[in-house]
């Protein structure tokens, strides 16, 4: 009700004009502003209108007009086209109009639209809730368009990591893994199905996320992960999300990352419990920061007889996938410097800072790279066979 | 008293514990304590000399003891002691 008085009082003094005058003027030479969000622009907006949402409008209107200029706004269908003008009015604009009925009326008016770079019809509907969000918006869809992610392991948790990177934007998801789908992976590993039991995992992933968005680039890498071809597949990405599960990949993972000055988004589960971080470019710290080296053999959970909650590689692979889009967009905080700590049986998160450690032999200052170590016998020393497994 | 809080890891070492309290006016002190009450537990965290294993990580008040003073980190009545091993889960 308050909102109702407050528009009537705004009719009465600011000028209205129909989508054809506007339009008219506009190519006259006069200005005029979309004021609505990103996920709104992107469904199309006035050909040859500026847009500037309400949040910014302050801050940036005179980069377009100045206070003696005239100035046209328009909105959805009308209301913050007007709360709008009064900001304007309120800021000296002494020549401020609104187009009656908003975008809705301009389009069904048949006059002329334009959609901002990087967003195409699909891409404006698909990801309209999150071009809504200021913070990502189209520049920020773009950033995603443009990401190169490579999902180390296509298990616990790549799956349902690939799955939110893949339905978020991710322009190109790569995926690692020598593996083959077995019935016991999927009460957690969720991007495969039972029809694709003995199916080569990359395969499968692939084609559940090529289904749920067909435009992003899913390149596989059916291949175990080793010192020979860790750099030549890591230097295809610009982030690193290790998803592996067990020790020589993940330090692997580690040392390649330093080496290419790649991030190394960490994620890893055991039981009923989890832990991501993310490791920057440069590391400082890095995985070894923190584990210098692995575990002794004996000293080693077994892989194959530790178990998992399915869903605990499910929290932490979301965890993982949403510090891949943070790093993407710049948007947030990263996890760097800070281990998350995830206990489902409590439902807990615990955070703890990490620092670099000044000896470590991989990203401590002045180190020249070691040499990648190929770490042979765990898992209770039985894992020959379980260790080339990235599942 | 200090609260030593197991991973799930090493509870079965430990009886199943999630925490054990101990008297202890310092980190090496409280893993002697563990060490007395469940050998084994302690075996996984600390070298047979007395190192912390390069595979454990070792907090107290949200941070790594290795930022505090080691093994010879002070803890006061009602600290906490976490451990926390490397695991490899995917």
């Amino acid at each position: 009700m308050v909102l109702d008085k407050r528009l009537a009082e705004l009719r009465d003094r600011i000028q209205q004009l129909s989508p054809a005058k506007a339009h008219e003027r506009l190519v006259a030479g006069a200005v005029l502003i979309d004021v609505r969000d990103p996920g709104e622009l992107a469904q199309g907006m006035p050909a040859g209108a500026h847009a500037l949402s309400r949040d910014e409008l302050e801050m940036r209107i005179d980069q377009l007009a100045p206070p003696e200029a005239p100035v046209m706004l328009i909105c959805a269908s009308g209301p913050r086209s007007l709360l709008a003008a009064d900001t304007l009015a309120r800021l000296g604009y002494e020549q401020v109009a609104v187009v009656t009925g908003g975008m809705q009326r301009w389009k069904r008016e048949g006059l002329p639209c334009t959609r901002p770079e990087g967003i195409d019809d699909d891409g404006a509907e698909r990801y309209a809730r999150q071009l809504n969000l200021p913070e990502i918006g189209i520049e920020g869809q773009a950033k995603l368009a443009d990401a190169r992610v490579l999902l180390v392991g296509a298990g616990g948790l790549g799956s349902p990591a690939a799955l939110y990177l893949a339905a978020a934007g991710i322009g190109t998801i790569g995926l690692v893994d020598d593996d083959r789908v077995d019935r016991s992976n999927l009460h957690r590993q969720v991007v495969h199905r039972d029809d694709r039991v003995g199916t080569p995992k990359t395969d499968s992933a692939r084609a559940t996320l090529e289904a749920l968005n067909p435009n992003i680039d899913v390149r596989t890498h059916q291949v175990r992960l080793n010192s020979d071809n860790v750099e030549e597949i890591f230097s295809n990405y610009r982030i690193i999300v290790d998803g592996s599960d067990n020790f020589p990949t993940r330090y692997l993972v580690n040392d390649a990352c330093i080496r290419l000055g790649l991030p190394n988004v960490y994620g890893a589960v055991q039981r009923f419990e989890g832990r991501v971080s993310v490791f920057a470019a440069g590391g400082r710290p890095c995985y070894r920061c923190l584990f210098s080296e692995p575990p002794d053999p004996e000293f080693a959970p077994s892989c194959s007889e530790a178990g998992v909650l399915g869903v605990v590689p499910g929290v932490i692979g979301l965890l993982q996938a949403l510090e891949v889009i943070k790093l993407a967009t710049g948007v947030g905080e990263p996890l760097i410097g800070r281990l998350l700590l995830f206990d489902a049986l409590g439902t807990r998160m615990r955070e703890l800072a990490l620092g670099p450690d000044p000896g470590c032999r991989y990203c401590a200052d002045d180190r020249e790279f070691p040499g990648y170590v190929d770490y042979a016998e765990f898992c209770s020393g039985r894992a020959s066979q379980d260790l080339e497994t990235n599942d | 008293m200090i609260k030593i809080e197991l991973p799930d890891a090493l509870r079965s070492l430990a009886g199943g514990a999630r925490e054990i309290a101990v008297e202890a006016g310092s980190v090496s002190e409280a893993l002697d304590e563990l060490g007395r009450l469940y050998p084994e537990a302690r075996l996984r965290i600390l070298t047979r000399g007395g190192q912390v294993r390069p595979h454990v990580n070792l907090f107290v008040r949200e941070r790594d003891i290795r930022a505090h003073d080691g093994l010879n980190t002070v803890l006061e009545d009602g600290d906490s002691l976490l451990v926390v091993p490397s695991v490899a889960g995917g």
